[in-house]
């Protein structure tokens, strides 16, 4: 194990466990600024955390151990899914593999452990949400497995270190295959950090609510946990993002660098996103996320149409 | 060899020995733990002959002369067959009420274990055939000794007329292949395979429940009692890809690409369509009936990709998928057992299976409900159980297709992989309703708020099924080798205890268990030293009825909302007023089959009125029938005179 991994490892970890709330903080505080308001700090999320972590919890009544467990499911999920993201083209063998397909399988675990607990509170808003939450789920997957197909075609590997690699390459830019994968990619990273137009994170309004409306009833740490774990999900799928779609050629350090630059152009670009697109109607996501799956079939095609390696 | 022998023969006797003291009337204990015993012996036999690679009995000949062997493949289906059949054997003892329709029902277990056997273990056509029949029958018989109403007679009706012409295929291929001596000898090539493909496809496609040939399936399964359930969506359906198998694989030359397409785009079909009318159903058995047909479409997608990558000559790839097909087909075997068994714990425990009539059952019945929730679990292929294992098998199998060498193949491979994500995803949006209708939330009936849990034989049973599904969630790596080398192209896969797959991050299933496992306690240990308080769930402030909470259709409304152009629901409401004031509201909401009021029903119609002008030659006349015969003799006699007739 060299210097690098031993690097790669501590920003996987760390990074993964401290920069997610710092990518919320960052979002809702440009956003802020870009709406003319002053907002709150950065590090708010930290301390809504804190504040989280010192609080006693609450469990309705009746529930059972579906709803106690499903924060440290979701965080465990999440937190796992940190161990595989390769950083800066590389990542330590933790032992857990690196395949793009077991991440996905985490994600979704996280997804079925909240969803449950919705139904053990039995509330309506919860469920209503919940429902709302896995059914974009079934086009956000169909979409996902057909970007990293895209994402796998230079090297035919779903490993991550090598589709991290892949996109080192400064040929595959030259690819139309690269460029359907690159845009469809930003639909998922919508869906699945539950940003606007698919989802708005800011509001508490139960009819409206997508991804918070299962957490109503948390309190405590199980709700600090499933903060958490939504910060950190920002933070898989961007960091994936500028792993397996943004060139980082160059040696490590500067792959380093261009992973900075890239999560915080990316968080800019969703706080803008936020900013000027309106919530689409929840019914309208599918249609979006279907056009994604025709422009990767269309990539696709393109590879073969003498666009490809 | 000898070991195997033995061990078959054993079981062989057990089985037979329990049915026969059904018939002979001994208690259900008596005549049921034998069968049980039988059938976990058979699946030694089946596991030593797997894992040895020696082959037992006959090998496969064209003669019509009875003979019995086991080969890998075989006994892999044993094991199959054993997964499911001791522990539903067990469960029975206790499900079933002793008394004569008890008792006739153990005997058909028994019955058809044997069957199951016999036709995984039939190596020649005659015995092939025979058994295949039986194994269509038998359990029909079943149906019809637990339940005489109209209803379940119907179902019966439905189920064997559809398999039974989809069934001649299966003849026809068999037949056709015994003919040229393609058992056991050179396999059939030329123009003939394609229509011995064909007829195989649909002959075994139909009994498989692959859609659009699966329209019995939803309909006999749930009529059936839970054990018997149990065996015919674990292992009956399995059975006929086992059949397919042997014929694409073995007795046929490769015919080309399109068998592998083809089979490709009917598990595509089956899997979308399968999940997604199990989603919109409101009784649980029919539910999982619906969800079988997902199963065994993802099966046939990794059959069918196998297939294709045969033809394109990617043979470790050919290896994996098939090993991922069969994987799939034992996972889905031990997980869908599981939850057949376990709505049948909770019919015995509650009466109905109404899914909005069920709810809170984790908390009166704690081990029915905890395995049963494990086998939803690995049914909606999440890590780290058994389920997640074959569906990433598939998945890679799909995406490596998708990233081959040809754009038609590649675009199949791509279009497929989409579908089965998105069933994956779907099959999780099920199972979430699923457990939060049936186990979790307010009983929403008295029945479920005074559940007691079921006996102990039942609940050992659940138990072992969801211990295997972890065992092949953990431990995947032991057996994926050998699966692999029973593929067409025999190729050798390092063995781990993980999935170590070229091409891919690989699976090591050891490791992300152990540690998903300790990462959970550890996080669930922290948050639970601090002091909680209960509190009602909030609502806005009010109470909320039980009338008022949330349903099955509730639940699925979104997805029912989008898809509308495609499920094409159907509502009627209608308001009773009288002098201006509402005084009953009538609500009827449906989705229906599609595929039996656009396709079944306008054939069978079709079919009904070319019988109805048939008739019109049965006229009754004794002249008629003479000029019937004369002008058949006539047309004989002109064949023969053109020398038309061989």
């Amino acid at each position: 194990m060299n210097v690098q991994n031993v690097i790669a490892g501590v920003v996987q970890v760390a990074g993964g466990v401290l920069g997610g709330p710092a990518i919320m903080g960052l979002i809702q505080h440009l956003k802020a600024r870009m709406q003319g308001r002053r907002g709150p700090s950065i590090l708010q999320p930290y301390r809504e955390l804190a504040r989280l972590w010192g609080k006693s919890g609450v469990m309705p009544e009746p529930h059972t151990v579906v709803y106690a467990v499903a924060p440290a499911v979701s965080a465990g999920g999440t937190l796992m899914a940190l161990a595989l993201l390769p950083v800066a083209g590389r990542a330590p063998d933790w032992g857990l593999g690196h395949d793009a397909l077991v991440l996905v399988g985490l994600l979704a675990l996280g997804r079925f452990a909240v969803t449950l607990a919705a139904w053990d509170t039995g509330g309506a808003f919860s469920l209503m949400s919940a429902a709302r939450e896995l059914m974009f789920s079934v086009f956000v997957e169909g979409l996902l497995l057909l970007v990293l197909l895209l994402l796998a075609l230079p090297l035919q590997s779903t490993d991550l270190i090598s589709m991290s690699h892949a996109a080192s390459l400064s040929w595959v830019w030259l690819r139309p295959a690269h460029w359907a994968a690159a845009l469809a990619f930003c639909l998922v990273i919508l869906a699945e950090t539950g940003r606007q137009p698919v989802d708005n994170p800011d509001t508490h309004l139960e009819l409206t609510m997508v991804h918070e409306g299962p957490l109503l009833e948390y309190a405590g740490r199980d709700l600090a946990y499933l903060q958490w774990a939504a910060a950190a999900r920002h933070w898989i799928v961007l960091v994936l993002a500028c792993q397996l779609v943004i060139p980082h050629p160059g040696p490590f350090a500067a792959q380093l660098a261009v992973l900075a630059g890239g999560l915080i152009a990316l968080s800019v670009a969703l706080a803008l996103c936020e900013t000027v697109q309106a919530k689409m109607r929840v019914l309208r996501v599918p249609q979006l996320l279907g056009l994604g799956c025709a422009l990767c079939l269309l990539g696709l095609a393109s590879w073969f149409g003498g666009g490809g390696g | 060899m000898a070991v195997a022998e033995a061990l078959a023969a054993a079981g062989l006797v057990a089985i037979l020995a329990g049915a026969v003291g059904a018939a002979m009337g001994c208690s259900l204990r008596a005549s049921l733990t034998p069968q049980s015993a039988g059938a976990a012996l058979l699946g030694l036999a089946g596991l030593w002959v797997l894992v040895s690679g020696e082959r037992v009995g006959a090998g496969f000949h064209s003669v019509l002369r009875p003979a019995f062997g086991i080969d890998p493949l075989s006994g892999f289906f044993l094991v199959l067959i054993a997964a499911v059949g001791a522990p539903a054997a067990v469960f029975a003892r206790d499900a079933l009420t002793d008394g004569a329709q008890g008792r006739s029902l153990a005997l058909a277990t028994g019955f058809f274990l044997l069957v199951l056997v016999g036709f995984v273990c039939a190596r020649d056509p005659s015995t092939l055939l025979g058994l295949w029949e039986l194994m269509t029958l038998v359990p029909a018989g079943a149906i019809l000794v637990a339940r005489q109403d109209r209803e379940a007679r119907h179902g019966v009706f439905v189920y064997l007329a559809i398999t039974h012409i989809g069934g001649a295929g299966v003849w026809v291929a068999v037949l056709v292949l015994a003919g040229h001596g393609a058992l056991g000898g050179h396999a059939l090539g030329g123009g003939m395979a394609v229509f011995v493909a064909c007829m195989s496809l649909l002959g075994f496609c139909t009994k498989a429940g692959l859609m659009p040939l699966h329209s019995w399936l939803p309909r006999a399964h749930p009529l059936a009692p839970a054990h018997i359930s149990a065996l015919m969506s674990g292992v009956m359906i399995k059975l006929a890809l086992y059949g397919l198998v042997r014929v694409l694989f073995d007795w046929l030359a490769p015919p080309g690409l399109w068998v592998g397409i083809v089979l490709i785009a009917t598990g595509w079909l089956s899997c979308l369509g399968g999940v997604l009318y199990a989603l919109m159903q409101h009784d649980l058995k029919r539910l999982l009936a619906f969800h079988s047909i997902e199963n065994v479409g993802i099966v046939a997608l990794g059959l069918g990709a196998s297939l294709v990558f045969r033809d394109v000559g990617e043979s470790t790839w050919s290896a994996i998928a098939f090993a991922a097909a069969l994987l799939h087909a034992l996972n889905h075997a031990l997980f869908k057992g599981l939850l057949f068994l376990g709505a049948g714990a909770f019919a015995k425990a509650v009466g109905g299976l109404e899914l909005d009539r069920l709810g809170g059952l984790l908390r009166r019945m704690p081990w029915t409900g905890a395995t049963f929730a494990l086998g939803a679990i690995a049914i909606s292929g999440l890590p780290p159980l058994n389920g997640f294992v074959s569906e990433w098998l598939t998945l890679q199998s799909l995406l490596h297709l998708g990233v081959g060498p040809h754009l038609g193949v590649s675009m199949v491979g791509a279009l497929a992989t989409a579908g089965l994500a998105a069933s994956a995803a779907l099959a999780v949006y099920c199972f979430v309703k699923v457990i939060g209708l049936v186990l979790l939330g307010l009983p929403r009936r008295e029945e479920c708020a005074e559940a007691r849990e079921v006996p102990i034989g039942m609940r050992a049973s659940m138990a072992f099924l969801a211990a295997a599904c972890v065992l092949l969630g953990v431990l995947p790596g032991l057996l994926i080798p050998a699966l692999a080398s029973l593929g067409p192209e025999h190729a050798t896969l390092g063995s781990s205890p993980g999935v170590n797959v070229p091409g891919t991050g690989s699976l090591p299933t050891l490791s992300i268990t152990v540690v998903l496992t300790l990462l959970v306690a550890l996080l669930a240990r922290l948050a639970g030293v601090r002091r909680t308080a209960v509190s009602p769930t909030w609502i806005c402030g009010q109470l909320t009825p039980a009338g008022l909470a949330w349903t099955s259709a509730g639940f699925t409304k979104p997805l029912r909302l989008v898809l509308g152009g495609l499920l094409r629901p159907r509502r009627d409401a209608r308001v009773l007023a009288s002098a201006g004031v509402t005084q009953a509201v009538a609500y009827r909401a449906e989705v229906p089959h599609l595929f039996d009021t656009l396709l079944y029903e306008p054939l069978s119609r079709r079919a009904l009125r070319a019988a109805a002008v048939a008739r019109r030659l049965q006229s009754g006349s004794l002249r008629a029938y003479l000029g019937y015969l004369l002008a058949l003799l006539a047309l004989l006699l002109a064949l023969a005179r053109l020398e038309l007739l061989g």
